[in-house]
């Protein structure tokens, strides 16, 4: 006869916290997956900048619901109601550092979103449209810190959106005419004002949502982009899929709970004051400056060349990377994703971000003053410069021959690895280490005579003709790190064997 | 039963033990934040900042509560760094607050 008798299943221990989650999950249906599972490897912060983006909108939208509760949106009231927020209304002033810091980390996050986006491909084929909506999104988020800024009607938000609108004025056409019209209205302060309320609380969040929910939608429909470097690269582990609920969502709560706890601390140690009431009597008293997102722009304005009859060209170019940035789909439809394999767009987009930083550093510590064309030719051209030679080192060291020195490979003709100086015999590490030594000198050096290079430009323009060696010294150095490193990368290619057109004279010493 | 998955079920059932000392712990700060966020002035900028402070204790104890459930029950082991850079950044703060407050 066989045994019947069933053996009772194993009591397993539950837990406090599962027990509470299963309660609500048997009410809510929580793990019944509605939405697409994620894999494992987005488990990491640069996958979810977009999320916290949101979030920062959520805390903006939950604070500035009650400051709304204060607020009046007249001329005449909104400096006081401001005020009122800060001095009598219960964590006003909590509330209101809360809401200008959450809309930077809101800009921050978006641009960190569309540069990492940029670097790693995102936007290839089959998520053009995703990208199209997300910089839409991006530029409506631009549109909050636009409108927002005025509202307090401060000294410094209101001279500061006038001269925002008077270059509006120079956009090209019907762009111009549109958003003047869309900002402004009659021309007067309380329908500037009235406007700017309008589509901060209700136009930009209703727009906003709406995109979040297609671009949502489309990333239900094609799922977490793979890694740049493709699947292959990634261990079985990191491939597996993973419930939006309880692993994504709880993910995102410690994520989010980090970026608030973090936006709070900035709130306390750097808490928000309040400048002086806009009069037109002492508008002239202070410098018209833009908020930290708009600077760069606002100091590419401020090259004389840009300046007067100049300024409808500076826009337009400032107008075309913009849509440059929005088609970029439809400009790189290559299929490679791979950074190693991307050399030129990369570089382009360091050099877009490095160009960003410096602008808008630089015009924070030149508030009002014009910036001479030669200036401008060699702070940005050097920045460009530095940033290229950067990219190429890092393509060498990382990706390219280094990395096969340090193997002792060739991929042409089998070539012994070996230094590549051609000199004292020594470990494939050591010579790598050695290079990348070299390569940070000369690096340090550029950084130095560009930086000596500018200041002697200056110099010159202010009028201190002794300034004219020191300029030949920087200028002369400057040509001598860049031989330096387009030999350093020769002797490079040459003790890998992937030299491509010879260069007799960086082969000097060389015993091949 | 192995000896080897003994070990692992015994590893478990510590690191289960020793996540739900910390969760307690954890909840412990987050109520005795609220206590102070209700018994001090809303207006004026020092206690301001405590509340703030508090809040961002009570956010990183959100987060550290999280990370352990989903250690525990997905890896089944948590990372000692990231327990003592919470318990550190909760304790700075708790110290912040109430120096604030004194």
């Amino acid at each position: 006869m066989a045994d019947t008798t069933e053996v009772p299943p194993r009591e397993e221990k539950i837990g406090l916290m599962a027990r509470a989650l299963g309660w609500f999950d048997s009410r809510l249906g929580l793990s019944y997956q509605l939405l697409r599972p994620a894999p494992q490897y987005s488990i990491n912060p640069f996958y979810w900048l977009g999320a916290l983006a949101t979030v920062a909108f959520v805390i903006q939208a939950v604070t500035g619901g009650i400051m709304m509760l204060y607020y009046v949106p007249d001329p005449t009231q909104a400096y006081a109601t401001t005020q009122y927020i800060f001095r009598s209304v219960s964590y006003g002033t909590f509330l209101e550092t809360i809401h200008l810091y959450t809309a930077y980390a809101m800009i921050m996050l978006a641009f960190m979103h569309l540069m990492r986006g940029y670097f790693v491909s995102v936007h290839k084929k089959p998520r053009e449209l995703m990208w199209v909506t997300g910089m839409v999104m991006g530029f409506v988020t631009l549109g909050f810190g636009f409108t927002g800024y005025l509202l307090p009607w401060t000294i410094v938000s209101k001279s500061a959106t006038d001269v925002g609108i008077g270059m509006m004025g120079a956009l090209p056409q019907p762009l111009a005419s549109f958003i003047t019209f869309l900002v402004v209205g009659s021309g007067s302060d309380a329908g500037e004002l009235l406007r700017f309320y309008d589509l901060h609380v209700f136009v930009l969040p209703a727009v906003l949502l709406v995109l979040l929910v297609v671009k949502m939608y489309m990333l239900e429909a094609h799922g977490v982009s793979e890694p740049s470097s493709g699947l292959g690269s990634l261990s079985q582990k990191k491939r597996k899929l993973i419930p939006i609920f309880p692993d994504v969502s709880f993910y995102l709560v410690e994520l989010a709970a980090l970026f608030g706890s973090a936006v709070i601390l900035v709130s306390v140690i750097f808490p928000l004051s309040l400048p002086p009431e806009y009069s037109a009597a002492i508008a002239g008293q202070y410098v018209s400056q833009p908020d930290w997102y708009f600077l760069w722009i606002y100091q590419i304005l401020k090259v004389s060349a840009f300046e007067q009859a100049g300024l409808p060209v500076a826009l337009t170019a400032v107008t075309l990377i913009f849509a440059a940035l929005v088609v970029l789909p439809f400009i790189d439809r290559g299929k490679v994703r791979n950074i190693r394999e991307r050399m030129v767009y990369i570089t382009l987009g360091a050099i877009f971000v490095a160009e960003v930083a410096v602008l808008a550093v630089w015009g924070y510590l030149t508030p009002g003053e014009a910036i001479p064309d030669e200036t401008a030719a060699l702070v940005l051209g050097g920045t460009a410069l530095l940033v290229t030679l950067c990219s190429l080192v890092a393509y060498k060291l990382v990706f390219g021959g280094l990395r096969r020195l340090a193997r002792g490979k060739s991929p042409n003709d089998g070539l012994a690895s070996k230094p590549p100086m051609g000199a004292t015999p020594a470990s494939p590490r050591a010579a790598g280490a050695w290079i990348a030594g070299m390569f940070v000198g000369l690096l340090v050096a550029g950084a130095f005579f560009t930086g000596n290079s500018i200041a002697d430009v200056v110099a010159l323009g202010l009028g201190a003709s002794t300034a004219l060696p020191s300029l030949a010294i920087s200028l002369t150095g400057l040509a001598l790190v860049v031989v330096g490193t387009m030999f350093l990368i020769y002797r490079l290619d040459l003790a890998t064997g992937s030299i491509r057109r010879r260069v007799r004279v960086f082969e000097l010493g060389w015993k091949g | 039963m192995t000896g080897e998955a003994q070990l692992s079920e015994r590893n478990t059932v510590v690191t289960e033990r020793m996540s739900l000392r910390i969760v307690s712990l954890l909840l412990l700060v987050a109520v005795f934040s609220v206590f102070v966020l209700w018994s001090v002035n809303p207006v004026g900028s020092g206690s301001e900042s405590t509340i703030a402070l508090f809040l961002a204790v009570d956010l990183i104890a959100v987060a550290m509560i999280s990370y352990i459930d989903r250690a525990v029950s997905r890896e089944g082991r948590i990372s000692r760094a990231a327990l003592i850079a919470g318990c550190f950044f909760i304790g700075l703060l708790v110290v912040g607050a109430l120096y604030l407050v004194g």
